[in-house]
């Protein structure tokens, strides 16, 4: 145990010294703010000048109204966001205004020109010719403008009640309640299903893969100069095994504690929902375990390795495993009862990320997840056990990666 | 006394060791010898118990080896290495604490033993920014830092200068003059040779030769003479006595019959010839492990 301990705290502050580690810790959070807040702040952006817009109307019925109600939209100044010109000459015809103003716009003189044609009393077709594709934010506006306009007018011309009118266009909503133990409303909705369960199952993914790639490149440190002979001569190799697990998945917490604090930092506690942390302990016991359980996986087939080209190759298909549970667990978010979600609790590499969902969703009940913790400890000493006996002739073996048979060899060995 | 029995270690489709025996005496050096792929650091790595034997046993005082012993060994790979990126004293700490060794009580064995390989002054310098002799010294210092009372030494020379390889070479003495069991594995037979006072030679997984250096040279001496003289002495080839007659620029080499004596040999000549030099040649163990592992290997 003294040794575990000592090869503990060494993987682990050997790592965190790391500039590996201090740039992982940096870069991750900063290419995730990279891609949420950019996109953002460049489509807002746009919309700090003022639009000339050309308009073409021959009927004359809906310059003013239109007018009116486009001008709602304003810049942060108070300006107006468009400014519309009506470009109808008596003297002039249809396509004769159209080609010139087709001109002035491909020339810069307005953003975009708006062309209504008519195919008969009710049927128009609107056009929004413009020099490049134009702003989809542009074009909701003035669709719904059309449309506001395009229903007031028929409201006065019928002389309906606007109420009726207002009674039409509201839609229903259905509000989402849980019921909870003693006939309480729970607050649960979507986003605090999403937020609590796919945190919870992403960070697992995230540690995984992470403190899993920590492991077999140290492993291959090791190997590579040998130091693996010193190692081994010093201690058991599942004091070794048991070390490392513990060593890098202190090492993994650490980045997802910091992560966590940076996050919160930000965006203020707000963000994640109190209530993702009301089951906060079976998810805890499910989380642990899902980790030793990948963990110990990733370090027994991590052991085989001798070259940095079979780490990455191994480590990719590894990753790819994590990430199977979470491509299963968005659809089954629609239907938290099917049977298929039921079958994927009990199988162990989705457990841990089923169960965390399934938590959240509907209460489950308690003889169900005892069967499941009892699967998955039970599936987790027999990782550990293939894994320390795989580790054992994996850690001395060199050169070519061994095949199934050749594994299935090493396991039998006492 | 460190005592393997009848040890078999098998693989797959290959016998690495097949059937060997031998003990080690303390305060004197036992010599593994062999060529590349003999079953060397098969031998080695169960005696270390990092792998076990597919039959066989190894005792030390009677018992067992276990894992209870994993403290008191002490072992040089060949293929060195450390980690690169580290301080010399922390990768020093970690061995000693892997050795069960506190940290307090390490700390101070690491000074004294920079100290003694003139070292001292990396201490807190990172592994990758020593020379690789140095580097070897820290390795060396991490094999013995926990004091073991079993020392297993593969090729403690490579990669070290004729200065520090003296210098190790004494270390090692020292480690002799009180009392530990070491075993020596190497290729350099001169080094053995000088070093080792029993010997192993082992070839394909099995032992080809084994016992006091100085009984085994007995065994395989045969009867050689180095001769320097002035004058004419083609008449040696003829001579009854002499079995192989080879002549050089400024002496000869002879090989007299078993039951000739070397000194009368020599009183027989002293007329005819002007001796310069003579001396009855010991065989190198270069030459008997050579001769042996062909032998064997036939």
């Amino acid at each position: 145990m003294n040794k575990t301990l000592a090869i503990a705290k060494w993987e682990y502050l050997e790592k965190v010294k790391t500039k590996a580690f201090i740039i992982s810790l940096i870069i991750t959070p900063a290419i995730i703010i990279l891609f949420s807040v950019v996109p953002t702040l460049l489509v807002s952006k746009e919309d700090n000048t003022t639009r000339m817009i050309g308009f073409l109307d021959k009927s004359g019925m809906y310059f003013n109204d239109l007018n009116t109600e486009i001008s709602k939209h304003t810049l942060d100044n108070g300006q107006p966001l468009y400014v519309l010109v009506n470009l109808d000459q008596k003297e002039l015809s249809e396509d004769e205004i159209k080609t010139k103003t087709d001109e002035a716009t491909f020339k810069g003189k307005y953003d975009s020109f708006i062309y209504i044609k008519y195919g008969g009393t009710d049927s128009i077709t609107i056009e929004l010719r413009s020099k490049g594709i134009a702003n989809f934010r542009d074009i909701g506006r003035f669709s719904d403008a059309f449309e506001t306009v395009r229903i007031s007018h028929r409201i006065q011309q019928d002389a309906i009640d606007p109420d009726i009118v207002e009674f039409f266009m509201r839609g229903v909503k259905i509000n989402q309640i849980k019921i909870e133990e003693g006939g309480k409303e729970g607050k649960a909705n979507f986003e605090t299903v999403f937020f609590s369960s796919f945190i919870f199952i992403l960070l697992l993914m995230m540690m995984v893969i992470y403190s899993g790639q920590m492991l077999v490149r140290s492993l291959l440190e090791e190997k590579s100069n040998r130091i693996i002979e010193i190692l081994v001569s010093s201690c058991n190799p599942n004091e070794l095994l048991a070390g490392k697990v513990f060593g890098l998945s202190a090492l993994g917490l650490t980045q997802i504690l910091i992560w966590m604090m940076i996050g919160i930092a930000l965006a203020g506690s707000a963000v994640i929902p109190m209530e993702a942390f009301k089951n906060i302990l079976p998810m805890l016991v499910y989380f642990i375990l899902g980790f030793i359980f990948f963990t110990t996986l990733f370090v027994g087939i991590g052991s085989i390795v001798s070259t940095e080209q079979e780490a990455q190759q191994i480590t990719s298909y590894l990753s790819i495993i994590m990430v199977i549970p979470v491509v299963i667990v968005f659809p089954a978010m629609q239907n938290p009862d099917s049977s298929l979600i039921k079958v994927l609790s009990y199988i162990p590499i989705t457990t841990p990320s089923v169960m965390l969902l399934r938590l959240n969703i509907a209460p489950v009940p308690l003889w169900e997840i005892a069967a499941t913790l009892g699967l998955l400890i039970v599936s987790t000493l027999i990782t550990i056990k293939f894994s320390a006996k795989i580790f054992r002739i994996g850690i001395l073996a060199y050169g070519k990666m061994p095949n199934i048979r050749e594994l299935k060899s090493w396991l039998r060995e006492k | 006394m460190l005592k393997v029995t009848n040890l078999v270690k098998e693989y797959k489709d290959v016998t690495a060791v097949n059937n060997i025996s031998f003990s080690v005496k303390p305060g004197k050096i036992f010599g593994l010898l062999g060529p590349n792929g003999a079953g060397k650091t098969t031998t080695i790595r169960t005696v270390l118990n990092i792998i076990k034997p597919t039959s066989g046993e190894i005792t030390y005082n009677n018992k067992t080896i276990g894992q209870e012993f994993f403290n008191i060994i002490g072992y040089l790979p060949e293929e060195r290495g450390l980690y690169k990126k580290s301080k010399v004293e922390d990768v020093l700490i970690y061995f000693a604490e892997l050795k069960n060794l506190d940290k307090h009580t390490a700390s101070g064995k690491i000074d004294e033993w920079l100290q003694r390989l003139n070292i001292i002054e990396y201490r807190n310098k990172k592994v990758e920014e020593l020379s690789k002799g140095n580097q070897q010294k820290v390795q060396f210092i991490s094999a013995v830092l926990h004091d073991p009372e079993i020392l297993i030494l593969d090729e403690p020379f490579s990669g070290f200068d004729p200065i520090n390889q003296q210098q190790i070479r004494e270390l090692i003495s020292s480690f002799v003059d009180s009392g530990k069991y070491i075993i020596l594995s190497t290729h350099q037979m001169e080094t053995a040779e000088k070093m080792c006072s029993e010997i192993f030679l082992i070839n394909k997984g099995k032992e080809v030769c084994s016992g006091e250096l100085t009984e085994i040279k007995k065994r395989f001496s045969s009867n050689n003479i180095k001769l320097g003289f002035e004058g004419d002495a083609k008449f040696l080839s003829s001579d009854k006595r002499v079995l192989h007659y080879d002549h050089y620029n400024n002496y000869a080499e002879v090989q007299l019959n078993d039951d000739i004596k070397p000194s009368n040999f020599l009183k027989s000549i002293v007329d005819k010839l002007t001796i310069t030099h003579f001396s009855v040649v010991e065989p190198t163990l270069n030459k008997i492990f050579i001769d042996v592992i062909n032998q064997s290997s036939k």
